[in-house]
């Protein structure tokens, strides 16, 4: 697994906002998911701003923290993806996973759940309102339902934004690398 | 230029105020209720949920009431909307936005996607219904709050089915319900808060036999009652969209707290 | 399988034994064999293919191709209001616009690309189940499709057969009794053995608010399709769909074949042609064909191949022959079959003549006779006792015996008998009210029954009472059919108090 060093990062946020520059000129086009405007905060507790991924990949998904099952394995399936993708793509790419569950997790619960998982800085874990949290499945075609116990309800399904914010493939494979995904965003 | 679009803006508030009425909510006492949709502590079971009292509006939001909505805010406006909240087909035969009356006014409006209708909601302080708030809405006819078990109930439900979406909207207002709640059955279908969260497979018949790793925690919703086909077919059809749809026969309308505040 | 096949698999399997021989050296030719019995011939070739689809009764034209291909499907739901009896609309959801939906036709190991579109008219959400997909849901858990949308799913047709499809979007049963059903055929790999006519036909049960042909809007009723009670049994989806000037067409000597399906949602079908025999049914629309069958049993959600080819000319009446259906629920469907005649086969009506049922003994010349006269006004003593005793012989001698003495202590004697001579309006009586309780006659006491004889007319009874009268040493006399007349006016029953 590779991971990202400080360096890197940094290295890699300035390119991001350089193209960012460039793009903050052209509007946001009419399918991208950049439309939303949630309030979000991160596993920092730093305000996220939803369009900031703007200008490279993005692999999004939604989660919650309590989930035992499938939610590690979506973790696990990005990570390989990840790992998969050419290169060039792979040094741009960033990770976007939202919780549907705001109430429980808060922001030390994120950076727990970060850390355990061994998220590096290309990996953002947000939470909004839980209003927002339904825009968000809206947009990203994912189902969700609270149960009474407090778990959760919800498929499965990882998208592949292009540097737009545009849904380009989304795979509800979990636990192995979809090669579709892969092939996808060599043309991201 | 810009005075002139203030003064627009300022007489489309003015007749806004002075054509549209303050939306008409019936007030709605909650308790205890058992869902179609299983809402056992273990998934699949089914178990009686309490719906907290609610306000909900008397009738579906009308092409009138959305048109004034649309005057205030023209980005929701036809070709405004951007694709991600709204597809191609959103108000094809909508209000028009120019202000001016129209004999279609009453009916409801439908053409609207699940963002717009959101966006309509929170215009007036309020939300749309979450699919439990609806159904327990829907189980009252003029004289019960819970008629779900009478076949003459399912049977009138179940008529609006069977007739074609081709005819053109009747007027809002039909008979009341045991609250005051008006044309939950028989009008259009209706965008509710979570309605992705009526996740059935899109086959339906493997009942109890959850695809856990597709459907995170427990699988997909096997109907609880499924003499109640009535409701089944509501579930069945909100669960094939997803939120930038719209559809001819699929209108919305809102709900607050009782308390009046927007939670 | 048809003969052909069966005559082709026989030569492979011998070819099969001849390899065994040298099997270990051979080995990749055996494994070409087993890959063609899974139905797996491999990834698609050629250009991809548009799928010809058509309406009932049609069917597609029979595949001319030995590769497997890739072949496109666009099938599209239509709700729509359309008649199901003379009067009567009911609101159908359709695949392609008919009921049933659309025919397809395949080659088995073709991988077919399957679009399915939900007009943006439509009110309701569907999708589609076919038999023939080896996969969740046979495509249903692929094809759920809003109004205005269009899902696509691919599938390969790995088993040859006929299969019916329809849609599984929860309630099921509305969907299907609302007609959303038809067939997909899986040709076999080398095809078909041609037939001069193939025609699309499937049974389904309706259930509507209203009785059988009562007119207007009816809806679907949920209570009777639940007790399974229907109203309307047919074939293609209205009554008439298949009768008069639409009746299915074949010329004389031609074969036949029929894909018959069984949309249900409820009822097995016994498929029947009157006055014809499938020379062939691949029964369950399986690799077995049966042979000589008169009616064969369609399942509910099942298909049935029926061969058969036509001697005669005339209209031959398809029908479920559970057979209230056909005559009161409207499973009735035609087939007209034109050209000469054979006489050696089936000659029509040869002869109209008179049949007396039971009574036809070799001496009814004088009943005819009496008759004759009787509607001449000619009417002798003679003929009356001729006829008379023919009657008797048929009707009466059971219990009083051919000689008219009886049956001592049981049936009462009629020869020379005083109780019958005593009375000539009550003995009139005696043939039409009948007889019960004690009666004596020539001094014997006898407690029987006698029924009324309400099989006979009037001159029927006048003439066997003057037969009796005049035979076995009774003192004579004449009964005529206006005596008859007026005492069955009377109308009261006779008993033995009456009697007396």
């Amino acid at each position: 697994m590779t991971s990202l060093t400080r360096r890197h990062a940094l290295g890699l946020f300035a390119c991001a906002a350089l193209a960012g520059a460039a793009r903050a000129a052209a509007p946001v086009p009419g399918d991208s998911v950049y439309q939303l405007h949630p309030h979000l905060v991160d596993q920092d507790g730093r305000p996220f701003d939803w369009g900031s991924t703007r200008g490279a990949p993005v692999l999004a998904s939604m989660f919650y923290t309590s989930c035992e099952m499938v939610c590690p394995l979506i973790f696990e399936s990005i990570r390989r993806t990840v790992d998969a993708f050419d290169k060039p793509v792979r040094d741009k790419v960033r990770v976007v996973m939202v919780s549907f569950d705001p109430e429980r997790d808060t922001v030390p619960v994120l950076k727990e759940t970060a850390a355990r998982h061994h998220c590096d800085a290309r990996w953002s874990l947000v939470r909004g309102t839980e209003a927002d949290a339904r825009r968000i499945a809206a947009l990203l075609g994912i189902q969700y339902r609270r149960l009474p116990s407090g778990e959760f309800n919800h498929s499965s399904v990882i998208s592949l934004l292009d540097a737009e914010g545009r849904i380009v493939k989304r795979t509800t494979t979990i636990g192995d690398i979809d090669p579709a995904l892969v092939a996808a965003a060599r043309s991201v | 230029m810009r005075r002139a679009r203030t003064g627009a803006l300022a007489i489309a508030l003015a007749s806004a105020c002075a054509i549209a009425p303050a939306a008409d909510y019936a007030r709605l006492p909650g308790g205890e209720f058992t869902s179609v949709l299983p809402q056992g502590a273990t998934p699949g079971t089914t178990a009686v949920a309490r719906v907290a009292p609610f306000e909900l509006r008397a009738t579906p939001v009308t092409r009138g009431e959305f048109r004034t909505f649309l005057a205030l805010h023209p980005e929701w406006r036809r070709g405004q909307a951007p694709a991600v909240f709204a597809d191609a087909a959103y108000l094809a035969d909508g209000p028009a936005p120019d202000g001016r009356p129209d004999p279609a006014d009453a009916r409801p409006v439908t053409e609207v996607s699940w963002f717009a209708a959101q966006a309509f909601c929170e215009s007036e302080g309020a939300r749309l219904p979450t699919w439990l708030e609806w159904e327990f809405a829907a189980a009252a006819d003029e004289t019960r709050a819970d008629a779900r078990s009478d076949p003459a109930w399912r049977q009138r439900i179940l008529s609006w089915y069977a007739q074609p979406a081709t005819a053109a909207l009747r007027d809002v207002g039909g008979p009341p319900d045991l609250h005051g709640v008006r044309d939950l059955h028989g009008l259009v279908w209706e965008w509710v808060d979570d309605f992705n969260a009526l996740f059935v497979a899109g086959d339906s018949r493997n009942q109890g036999d959850p695809d856990t790793l597709r459907f995170c925690g427990a699988g997909a919703i096997s109907m609880a009652d499924r003499d109640n086909y009535a409701v089944l077919m509501r579930v069945a059809l909100l669960s094939s969209l997803s939120a930038p749809d719209t559809l001819r026969t699929l209108g919305f309308r809102c709900v607050r707290p009782a308390t009046g505040e927007l939670r | 399988m048809e003969f052909q096949s069966l005559r082709g698999a026989l030569q492979r399997t011998r070819a099969f034994l001849g390899l065994a021989a040298i099997a270990f050296v051979a080995a990749p030719s055996l494994a070409a064999s087993a890959a063609a019995n899974t139905g797996d011939f491999g990834p698609p070739r050629g250009e991809p293919i548009h799928a010809v689809l058509t309406s009932p009764p049609f069917v597609p034209p029979p595949i001319h191709r030995n590769y497997p291909a890739h072949v496109i499907v666009d099938l599209e739901v239509v709700e729509k209001t359309m008649q199901i009896s003379e009067g009567v609309n009911y609101t159908f959801w359709t695949f392609g616009g008919t009921v049933p939906g659309s025919f397809i036709r395949v080659r088995q190991g073709d991988t077919v690309e399957f679009h399915l579109k939900n007009d943006p008219g439509n009110k309701m959400a569907h999708n589609i189940d076919l038999h023939g997909v080896t996969g969740p849901g046979g495509g249903a858990a692929s094809s759920f499709t809003a109004p205005g949308h269009e899902s696509k799913f691919t599938f390969k047709a790995l088993n040859e057969g006929i299969y019916v499809y329809h849609c599984a979007t929860a309630p099921v049963g509305m969907h299907i009794a609302n007609g959303m059903y038809g067939l997909i055929l899986v040709e076999p790999p080398q095809g078909m053995p041609k037939v001069d006519h193939e025609y699309y036909v499937m049974q389904g049960d309706f259930y509507t608010g209203g009785k059988y042909r009562e007119k207007g809007d009816q809806p679907f009723d949920m209570e009777k399709a639940i007790d399974e009670r229907p109203t309307y049994v047919l074939f293609n989806g209205a009554e008439g769909a298949l009768t008069g000037d639409k009746a299915l067409k074949a010329k004389v000597g031609e074969t036949v074949r029929l894909f018959v399906g069984n949309g249900g949602p409820n009822l097995v079908s016994s498929f029947h042609v009157i006055g014809a025999i499938f020379d062939e049914v691949r029964f369950e629309g399986g690799t077995n064909v049966q042979k000589n069958v008169q009616t064969t049993l369609i399942p509910a959600g099942g298909a049935a191949v029926a061969k058969f080819r036509t001697h005669v000319p005339g209209s031959y009446v398809m029908v479920d022959h559970s057979i209230f259906r056909a005559f009161n629920k409207g499973a009735l469907a035609i087939l007209k079959v034109e050209g000469q005649p054979d006489k050696t086969i089936y000659s029509g009506k040869e002869l109209d003549s008179v049949y007396l049922g039971d009574r036809s003994r070799p001496n009814l010349e004088a009943v005819t006779r009496a008759t004759e006269s009787a509607r001449q006004g000619t009417l002798s003593l003679q003929d009356q006792v001729k006829a008379g005793e023919a009657l008797f012989t048929g009707t009466c001698s059971v219990c009083h015996q051919a000689n008219g003495a009886g049956i001592p202590g049981v049936f009462p004697p009629l020869a020379k008998s005083d109780f019958l001579t005593a009375d000539l309006q009550r003995t009139i009586g005696i043939p039409l009210r009948g007889l019960t309780g004690k009666v004596t006659v020539n001094g014997t006491q006898y407690d029987s029954v006698m029924p009324p004889m309400s099989q006979l007319n009037d001159d029927e009874v006048a003439n066997i009472l003057t037969f009796v009268l005049n035979s076995w040493g009774n003192p004579g006399g004449q009964v005529s059919a206006d005596d008859v007349k007026k005492s069955r006016a009377q109308g009261t029953a006779s008993t033995a108090a009456a009697a007396h």
